[in-house]
């Protein structure tokens, strides 16, 4: 079994989940951070809002909605 | 200080996440004596209510708005900081009552463990205890207790327990403050801040080293850091190379790695299965049905709205009808008794009549408010507001506005990006707030016939006013994506919102914010009206001598060549004298501006009054229509329909002319209240200058490009 990589959550489709490993932009991890979001918590993506854009996610058990710049800069594995 | 001895009157700081039940358990503690106010400065609403404690002299508890951490992203957040770390201000509390959602104190407990080491005598209070059972969540009190070192306090404030027993605890506390103090604290300052530390601890107001290092990253919007020091401290955090961005960060990972054993011992989840929340989710938030079920819900609102609002709306005008109608008979005939009944009784009346309908649009936005779905809003349209410039918490402001510009307009603190917060406060007065019901109601009646579909089900006139709502959408949305091309991109964006779970609502919030709402429009609206009433009926009644009486004398030919009966006489002789008066003479002086509208002068009287408050309107109209003649002064209505142009004959509301005041009121800025939000909001001059250049452009525009396709 291949070492498992670690991506952005922005690359996942609705319904795939990882473990937060790090972000990558600092200038959102602080906000981050602070609404809860950290590294070791599961992350798993629900669904996409209407229009586009944004997401609806489940982190640890709480319900979060998320730009995709928000996504983009959590790498998950 | 010492032990036992209290200070006058001890101020209590409620701190807490947003969604933690903070507002919930202010009102549980206070009731309904509340005074809402602005923090200094700022205008961050500012709720403080008065806590009576046995032995103790009364006790201030002031509400401060909900925050994350003491890095904070938005102006709410900000003002807590700003409170906090200034011993000195008039806010600065004796003790903190801090909230925590007792499910979620896996992230709670970081703004806690931040106040914790500023060496705040602190009560931690585990609020939302009746979901415990729902949530399958076991906690360890006793645990947490030894483990935080503070008193903890479990409550439901939903449901009104455990409130005794905190009111003790927050006695306690006020008595003896030194035996809750902390041992150690939860973070030591990292090897990075120590430098910049070493050489701001002394120049810096600060009460202990966490206090020093949370000056150091805020000093430079700090209100109470002199200049003299924010200069300092920049050159030493330049010179030891502190990473403002990177600290924050590193201690907020260490205060998760210090409190996470700490809950995880205390605190037992059962399994991470779907919860209802969620499963509701999916319908509401369904990427169809969610704007669908957000169309019907407003729709559904306002319907409800005018149902639910005709009988209580009659109750009050039958009442004032008969006060006026007693007044008039009991007081001796002369001037006092006009100004009564023509002014104060009929201007107050044109307005309380409409208390029902604000009222019940403030108990729907409450209650979306409480179950958790203007969250849900925000989510559902945050990349369409993207495109207008917006944020998705702009829909929240946007909802608000139906009811009242001013809240909603401080309801943007929350967007942290300044230039889609501007958007959002510019373009939200173009929302038809409650203000705006009284004018649509009358003039609808003139615009639209009263015709009716399936059975009485679709009015003709039901349409034509969601139309005048969905009008103002629209102008709003419209106008916020010109302002994005106008105005330069500025900061950072962001959308990261939590969805709380749903939750019934709590009655008695909602009471308390339909009662605190109400009772300042009627107090604030109230006291405008009656004021402009008040000059109003002067105005109108009295003119300059000469003018006044060469009004009498036509008026008196008229009625001896046109043999006119008496009732008749007394008609002519009121139209004459109040187109003499002062208040007419400014009404002809403006008529040439407004005549392309098809307004007349009387007209522009109510305009003109309008600008101070947009439901003056009505009461203006009550005025000046009853103002010399005796008989029912309530029926505003019926008297606009009986008006004629002296000139033609012609009714003076017709079609055109209401359909031209309507898109006028739709669209102007008619509110000096939200005029002062805005600059208050804005710090500046320039923003509601703007505003007010801009609303009633488009109001005079369209009005008059409505009036001349329909005339």
């Amino acid at each position: 079994m291949p070492f498992p990589r670690s991506v952005a959550a922005s690359a996942f489709t609705v319904g795939q989940s990882g473990t937060i490993e790090r972000f990558t932009n600092e200038g959102l991890e602080g906000k981050l951070l602070d609404i809860g979001v950290r590294p070791g918590a599961r992350l798993r993506l629900i669904r996409k809002a209407p229009f586009g854009g944004s997401w609806y996610v489940k982190i640890g058990r709480q319900c979060l909605a998320l730009r995709k710049n928000e996504l983009a800069c959590i790498l998950v594995k | 200080m010492h032990p036992g001895e209290v200070v006058a009157t001890p101020v209590v700081g409620l701190v807490g996440n947003p969604n933690s039940g903070k507002s919930s358990l202010f009102n549980q503690l206070t009731g309904l004596r509340q005074r809402i106010g602005n923090f200094p400065g700022v205008t961050v609403e500012k709720k403080a209510g008065m806590l009576e404690l046995e032995g103790l002299p009364t006790v201030e508890l002031v509400d401060f708005p909900g925050a994350y951490s003491c890095y904070p992203t938005s102006l709410d957040e900000r003002l807590v900081v700003q409170e906090l770390t200034n011993p000195e201000g008039d806010l600065f509390p004796d003790a903190i009552v801090y909230v925590a959602d007792i499910t979620k104190l896996d992230k709670h407990l970081l703004l806690f463990t931040q106040l914790r080491d500023l060496d705040l005598p602190m009560i931690l209070v585990l609020n939302m205890a009746d979901l415990m059972e729902a949530d399958g969540l076991t906690v360890d009190v006793e645990e947490l207790r030894h483990s935080l070192g503070v008193p903890i306090v479990t409550v439901s404030s939903r449901q009104g327990r455990g409130i005794a027993e905190l009111r003790d605890t927050i006695g306690r506390l006020l008595r003896d403050p030194d035996a809750f103090r902390p041992e150690h604290p939860f973070y030591e300052p990292g090897a990075s801040a120590r430098d910049v530390l070493g050489e701001l601890r002394r120049e810096l107001p600060a009460r202990n080293d966490y206090h020093a290092l949370l000056l150091t990253h805020h000093a430079p919007w700090l209100k109470h850091i002199p200049e003299r020091t924010r200069h300092k401290v920049q050159q030493a955090r330049v010179h030891h190379g502190f990473h403002s961005l990177r600290a924050q960060v590193e201690e907020t990972m260490a205060r998760y790695d210090t409190f996470e054993p700490i809950v995880h011992h205390a605190v037992h989840h059962r399994g991470e299965e779907e919860t209802l929340s969620e499963r509701i989710d999916r319908v509401v938030t369904h990427p169809v049905a969610g704007p669908f079920i957000f169309v019907v819900l407003m729709l559904l609102l306002f319907q409800a709205l005018f149902a639910w609002a005709s009988i209580p709306m009659d109750l009050i005008e039958l009442t004032f009808g008969t006060l006026g109608e007693s007044v008039r008979a009991t007081l001796p005939e002369g001037w006092f008794a006009d100004l009564l009944v023509d002014g104060i009784i009929a201007g107050l009346g044109g307005v309380l009549v409409f208390v029902p309908q604000i009222a019940i649009l403030f108990f729907f936005i409450a209650i979306l408010e409480e179950v958790g779905y203007l969250a849900r809003a925000a989510y559902l349209f945050d990349s369409l507001m993207q495109r207008f410039g917006l944020n998705g918490r702009s829909v929240v402001a946007l909802i608000s506005g139906h009811a009242c510009a001013i809240p909603a307009i401080m309801s943007t603190r929350t967007i942290a990006n300044w230039k889609e917060r501007l958007l959002t406060i510019l373009v939200t007065p173009l929302t038809s707030c409650s203000a705006r019901i009284p004018v649509y109601v009358i003039l609808i009646s003139f615009a639209v016939p009263q015709v009716a579909y399936f059975n009485g089900l679709i009015g003709l006139q039901g349409l034509a006013f969601a139309g005048l709502y969905f009008l103002g959408i629209l102008g709003a949305m419209l106008s916020a994506v010109a302002f994005k091309f106008l105005l330069k991109a500025s900061d950072r964006s962001f959308l990261m919102l939590e969805l709380p779970e749903y939750r019934m609502p709590v009655w008695r919030n909602v009471f308390t914010t339909v009662y605190q709402k109400s009772k300042t429009f009627v107090l604030e609206a109230g006291r405008i009206i009656l004021i402009i009433s008040i000059i109003l009926w002067a105005a109108s009644t009295y003119g300059p001598s000469d003018r006044m009486r060469e009004a009498e004398l036509r008026a008196g030919s008229q009625v001896e060549t046109e043999q006119l009966t008496q009732e008749e006489a007394a008609d002519v002789l009121a139209s004459e004298r109040l187109e003499a008066s002062y208040a007419g003479q400014l009404g002809k002086f403006i008529e040439p501006v407004i005549r392309p509208l098809g307004y007349d002068w009387k007209i522009g009287i109510a305009l003109l009054t309008s600008f101070a408050a947009r439901e003056v309107f009505v009461g203006t109209m009550a005025t000046i229509y009853s103002v010399g003649s005796s008989d029912d002064e309530f029926r505003i209505r019926e008297r606009l329909a009986e008006e004629r142009n002296p000139a033609t004959g012609a009714p003076v509301y017709n079609r055109a002319t209401a359909w031209s005041l309507l898109i006028f009121y739709v669209f102007a800025m008619m509110c000096m209240s939200t005029l002062a939000v805005t600059r208050r909001e804005t710090h500046s001059w320039k923003w509601p200058a703007v505003q007010f250049v801009f609303m009633t452009a488009i109001a005079y525009v369209g009005a008059m490009v409505v009036y001349q396709l329909l005339s």
